[in-house]
C-alpha cells in the first residue's frame, strides 16, 4: 500500500504531465479552482494556481498554450527539456533517456515519432515511477538527471513570457512541487 | 542517520509541506477526465511543435500503470 504523501507525489506529478501535455478543459479548470490546500510555500504556489483556475476562460487558455508551446514554426516557449540542458552539440540527452526508460520497462510505441524529453513526459515517468513504488534511489537518479537540471530554467522562461497568464501559475506551482521533490530525496 | 531515521524524515519533510495533505484533492484533479481531444481542435495551426496525436496518446498509455 502506497503512503499517503507518496501517492500525493504521483498525483501532483500526473495532474503537472497534464497541464504541460495540453491546455485543461472546463473540466478540470473547475476542479483545479475548487481544490484546497493549506500551508506556505507549496499551498501558497497552488492558491494561486487555484484562483487562476477560477478566473480562467478554457478557449482563452487554450489559444495561451498553443500560442507560447506550438506556435507557428518555433515555440515561444519550448517544453522540451533538453533545449535547456545541453551545452555541446555533442551530448546526445535524447538516446541517454531512452535507454534509461528501456531499462525502467518504458518507452515510445512503435510509430511514434515524438521526443520523450517533453517535461509531461517525464512528469508522467515519474508518476509512474511513484506508483510503481520503485526505489527512492531509483525516483532519485531519474529525477536529478532528467528534471532537476531543466526545472528552474523551464519554470523561469515561461515566468518571464509575458503572454503566459494562466501557464505562469502552473509553472510557479511547477518550480515550487520540484525544490520539494529536490528537498525531500536530499534527505534520503 | 539511520536508513529508517531518513525515511521517516523525509516523510514528516513532505506531510509538513502539505503534499500529504493534499493527496485526496490532488487525486480528485488528476482524475478528473477531460472531454477535449487535442486531435479535435480543426483551427489547430499546423506547427512542428509538440502535438497530441493519436500516437503521442499511445505514448502516454503505456507509462500508465
Amino acid at each position: 500500500m502506497i503512503a499517503p504523501e507518496e501517492q500525493a507525489r504521483a498525483d501532483f506529478y500526473g495532474l503537472l504531465a497534464r497541464l504541460f501535455y495540453g491546455p485543461p478543459d472546463a473540466a478540470l479548470l473547475q476542479a483545479i479552482a475548487a481544490t484546497k490546500m493549506e500551508g506556505e510555500g507549496l499551498g501558497e504556489a497552488w492558491r494561486e494556481l487555484s484562483h487562476a483556475a477560477a478566473a480562467a476562460d478554457p478557449q482563452a487558455v487554450r489559444e495561451e498554450y498553443e500560442s507560447r508551446f506550438v506556435g507557428t514554426g518555433k515555440a515561444p516557449v519550448t517544453l522540451y527539456t533538453s533545449a535547456y540542458t545541453v551545452r555541446f552539440t555533442n551530448e546526445v540527452p535524447l538516446a541517454a533517456l531512452r535507454g534509461e526508460l528501456a531499462a525502467l520497462g518504458l518507452g515510445r510505441q512503435p510509430g511514434v515519432h515524438e521526443p520523450e524529453d517533453h517535461i509531461a513526459a517525464l512528469c508522467d515517468t515519474m508518476r509512474h515511477l511513484i506508483a510503481a513504488q520503485r526505489d527512492l534511489a531509483a525516483q532519485e537518479r531519474f529525477f536529478n538527471r532528467w528534471i532537476a537540471p531543466a526545472a528552474e530554467p523551464l519554470c523561469n522562461a515561461i515566468d518571464n513570457d509575458a503572454g503566459a497568464v494562466f501557464y505562469r501559475r502552473v509553472s510557479r506551482f511547477a518550480h515550487r512541487f520540484f525544490h520539494v521533490e529536490q528537498t525531500a530525496f536530499e534527505m534520503l | 542517520m539511520s536508513t529508517r531515521t531518513q525515511r521517516l524524515s523525509r516523510r514528516n519533510f513532505l506531510l509538513t509541506v502539505g503534499a500529504g495533505g493534499a493527496a485526496t484533492a490532488a487525486a480528485i484533479v488528476a482524475k478528473t477526465p477531460s472531454s477535449q481531444s487535442p486531435s479535435d481542435n480543426k483551427d489547430k495551426r499546423a506547427t512542428r511543435g509538440y502535438q497530441a496525436s493519436e500516437h503521442v496518446n499511445n505514448y502516454y498509455r503505456t507509462t500508465k500503470v
